[in-house]
């Protein structure tokens, strides 16, 4: 069965902008699927659909195969975690473990599971020496980190990601994305809206570029990121590599997304005497 | 000419037993380029406050050593002086416009210093035209885009007409295109104007080619200052919360087994030199 | 809180519009005044015909109607109340009604009255207009502030609420009572990004020079033109025309002996 089911979703603020236009796509289980387009574009109306905080003007959202105009936020949000772009602004409980245990006592587990998936959310954000202290204590990077746990402590089967990279230095952002790809291949279907071409481009995920409310291309970042006239059209720039790439076609350098040793070992093919 | 001097500098804001900058000493010289980098809460943000004098005026703590910033003691000399030698743009954008539209917001600082209408009408055309915004004028800080913004924030400063601008992650809330598109416009105003830049970022890719100096603040200190290129030869930046551009990866690789002229940053640059050894090679 | 409609701002480019606030804040409160000076149901006619007639030049008589629709139900309000406290001392029912109706009416002429500065003057305006009063910079700021924020408040606030939300927080489900309890996971985020925020602002106005000059200057300031002082002239000489058949005892249909006409009924 199908994650994520989009059948041409349009949908319009109160406000009168049209944020979607007739977008369609597919995700199955266990994907890794990154929106990419610029700030806008309609990434975030997109996630805020997965658990039903925005229902379809017209179409139909599918989630674990529930039609979402049929289901309550709440229990939609069993199935799609939603991890807002600035959650970690958004704590309010005096401790970092009844911060994580609050959404599980809404979905009204009981005590027993409560503490069983707190202890284990915070094992596996490396956050239980904190449990006890207020989160509003913990650095920029633990906060990124909680955000997660928060959401991830009822394992929701589907996964999704505002812009997580957003202000996040160099170690941050390599421990994220360990914590992706150890999440998806757990098997939970990972969907992230990001701009950050660099870390999408380590990623290697399925890639579905948006301008504007509509898609404009679907495939795999292997295709995607090279591609200089789908990124243009959403105002992405291609990473450093697939540029260099791009530019020294003419030495015979490929038309795809390469990482560094790739890069290095076709380059130097080319260049020893 | 060093336009600004730091010496000795160490500070432990009140309420905290760790200090956040140690024994600090950094020059810029006027004109420069310096683009900060190193992991959060690794003093970046504490180093400009001092150079802006928001540290010791506006924020509490013990402060030993001294900063001079374009002749100027910080510690003695009232903020909104020293604001029209440094000016400051901040992360957040929303954070930094106060007005209902763009031009009120332009002039905000000089009505605040009590200067003639005349004078405010002229440096806001001139501030705003160097921005490339003058069509915004009317329009409200609400409207605009986060670039926009952005621009909007370095105006304002602009209309200062500060010796030295100092930009805390400006483009963490941009995407790539904005980004990129503010960096360059900074890169084109210090040319033209001859000012000097001091930028904490992350991009690294998207600055490094076109600053002069690298710093690296870590755990409170200077852990490196120098020309960008080096300190990749040199560390591995990502252990101390830098990131290492995919060319500098690529380039040290390419050392490995070729005759290679070190890290390279610029895409241009790294292009010729791979041409180079492709023509020598027919 | 439609009857708060009025007060927003919108830009328009009208005749009306580019009177200075200064003379559209006179004529608001001479309207203001004389409404409460004459109880009397023509005069008040005519004062709310001047307001329909200038909203409408301005093209704001849809906005401005919705003002007077917000305030139906404090006028009912004020109705009931009137005719009840009238009758009970054993007061005439025509006599009790045509008080009810004169108030009521008289209500919404204080309401409506400001509509016409509020309706056709943008927030920056009559931030000018309180600088030229001599209020101090400060409370002009916070006046400005409160506008310039309101919106990335309730922004702010969407979004914790959305966040929440997908935590699995049910905002309109329960008893009221836990329904005021369920407003902390939202209440709380609120207050501490506020106070985070008003820090950055703070450091934001400092590198600004905020409070630097005792005398600080304005960059834009409220032109007065030719006609704004024909404009005000007009307003005064009527103004001042009303308040002395007032003082004279004149007054076309002046309630007590309009009453006499409900009697004759």
């Amino acid at each position: 069965m199908q994650a994520i089911v989009f059948d041409g979703v349009s949908y319009v603020y109160p406000s009168g902008v049209r944020a979607l236009k007739d977008v369609s796509f597919t995700v199955e289980r266990g994907e890794l699927v990154v929106l990419m387009g610029e700030n806008g574009s309609g990434k975030t109306t997109i996630l805020k659909h997965l658990n039903g905080l925005l229902k379809p003007t017209s179409g139909k959202v599918f989630v674990d195969g529930l039609d979402t105009s049929k289901y309550t936020v709440a229990q939609l949000a069993t199935h799609a975690g939603l991890v807002f772009q600035n959650a970690e602004n958004m704590f309010f409980e005096s401790t970092v473990w009844d911060e994580v245990a609050f959404a599980l006592k809404n979905f009204g587990y009981s005590d027993d599971v409560v503490r069983k998936r707190v202890d284990w959310a915070l094992r596996f954000f490396d956050l239980e020496r904190y449990a006890g202290q207020s989160p509003f204590t913990l650095s920029g990077g633990e906060k990124k980190r909680l955000a997660f746990a928060v959401v991830l402590a009822w394992s929701p089967p589907i996964i999704a990601l505002d812009e997580p990279t957003i202000g996040q230095d160099s170690l941050q952002k390599e421990k994220m994305l360990h914590m992706i790809r150890l999440l998806n291949t757990q098997g939970h279907t990972v969907i992230m809206a990001s701009h950050d071409v660099e870390f999408v481009a380590d990623l290697r995920p399925r890639i579905i570029a948006i301008s504007s409310g509509s898609i404009v291309a679907d495939g795999p970042a292997d295709e995607i990121l090279p591609d200089t006239e789908i990124l243009r059209r959403c105002s992405l720039h291609p990473p450093q590599l697939a540029l260099l790439m791009a530019r020294l076609r003419d030495l015979g350098m490929p038309r795809k997304l390469v990482d560094v040793d790739t890069a290095a070992r076709l380059l130097v093919e080319r260049l020893r005497p | 000419m060093k336009v600004i001097e730091v010496r000795g500098l160490s500070f432990t804001y009140s309420g905290q037993d760790k200090p956040s900058l140690r024994d600090i000493n950094f020059e810029v010289g006027e004109g420069e380029f310096v683009l900060i980098s190193g992991p959060s809460g690794g003093g970046k943000s504490t180093l400009c406050r001092c150079i802006n004098g928001l540290i010791p005026h506006f924020y509490e703590g013990e402060l030993r050593g001294e900063v001079y910033v374009d002749g100027l003691p910080t510690s003695k000399t009232p903020t909104h002086i020293l604001s029209q030698h440094v000016g400051m743009v901040f992360q957040n954008p929303q954070n930094q416009l106060f007005s209902l539209n763009v031009e009120s917001d332009v002039a905000f600082a000089l009505e605040n210093l009590g200067l003639p209408r005349e004078e405010i009408r002229d440096r806001v055309d001139e501030a705003l035209a160097l921005m490339g915004i003058e069509d915004l004028a009317d329009r409200s800080p609400v409207e605009l885009s986060g670039g926009q913004q952005q621009k909007v924030a370095l105006a304002s400063i602009l209309a200062l007409r500060p010796k030295v601008i100092m930009l805390d992650e400006p483009t963490s809330f941009l995407d790539p295109m904005s980004a990129m598109n503010l960096v360059e416009l900074v890169d084109r105003l210090r040319r033209k104007l001859g000012l000097t830049i001091l930028m904490v970022e992350h991009r690294i890719d998207l600055i490094a080619p076109r600053a002069d100096r690298l710093a690296v603040i870590y755990e409170g200190q200077i852990l490196y200052d120098g020309p960008p290129r080096d300190f990749f030869e040199k560390y591995d930046g990502h252990l101390y919360g830098v990131s290492v551009p995919k060319l500098a990866r690529l380039s040290k690789e390419m050392a490995r087994h070729l005759e290679w002229p070190g890290v390279i940053l610029d895409i241009d640059e790294f292009e010729r030199v791979v041409r180079l050894i492709a023509g020598h090679r027919l | 809180m439609s009857i708060f409609e009025g007060l927003r701002f919108r830009p328009g480019k009208s005749f009306i519009h580019r009177i200075d606030p200064r003379v559209k804040l006179s004529i608001s409160i001479f309207i203001l005044s004389l409404a409460a000076i004459y109880v009397d149901i023509i005069v008040l006619t005519l004062l709310i015909s001047v307001e329909a007639f200038t909203v409408a030049r301005a093209g704001v008589l849809r906005l401005w109607l919705r003002t007077l629709r917000g305030s139906i139900y404090l006028a009912l309000l004020v109705f009931i109340i009137t005719l009840v406290t009238r009758l009970l001392p054993g007061g005439p029912l025509a006599e009790s009604l045509g008080y009810a109706v004169t108030y009521t009416y008289r209500l919404v002429v204080f309401l409506t009255s400001f509509s016409l500065f509020f309706l056709t003057t943008t927030p920056e305006e009559i931030a000018l207009t309180l600088s030229r009063l001599r209020i101090p910079y400060e409370y002009i700021f916070a006046f400005v502030s409160a506008i310039r924020f309101t919106p990335v408040l309730a922004d702010e606030m969407r979004s914790i609420m959305d966040a929440q939300r997908s935590r699995g927080l049910e905002l309109d489900r329960g008893r009221l009572l836990s329904r005021v309890r369920k407003l902390i996971p939202v209440l709380i985020p609120l207050l501490v990004n506020v106070l985070r925020r008003s820090y950055e602002l703070a450091e934001a106005m400092e590198v600004k020079c905020f409070g630097a000059s005792k005398k600080r200057t304005y960059l834009r300031d409220l032109n007065i033109k030719p006609s704004d002082y024909a404009i005000l002239a007009a307003a005064i000489t009527l103004f001042a025309t009303a308040i002395y058949l007032r003082v004279m005892g004149y007054a076309p249909l002046q309630i007590l002996t309009g009453l006499e006409l409900f009697n004759g009924m």
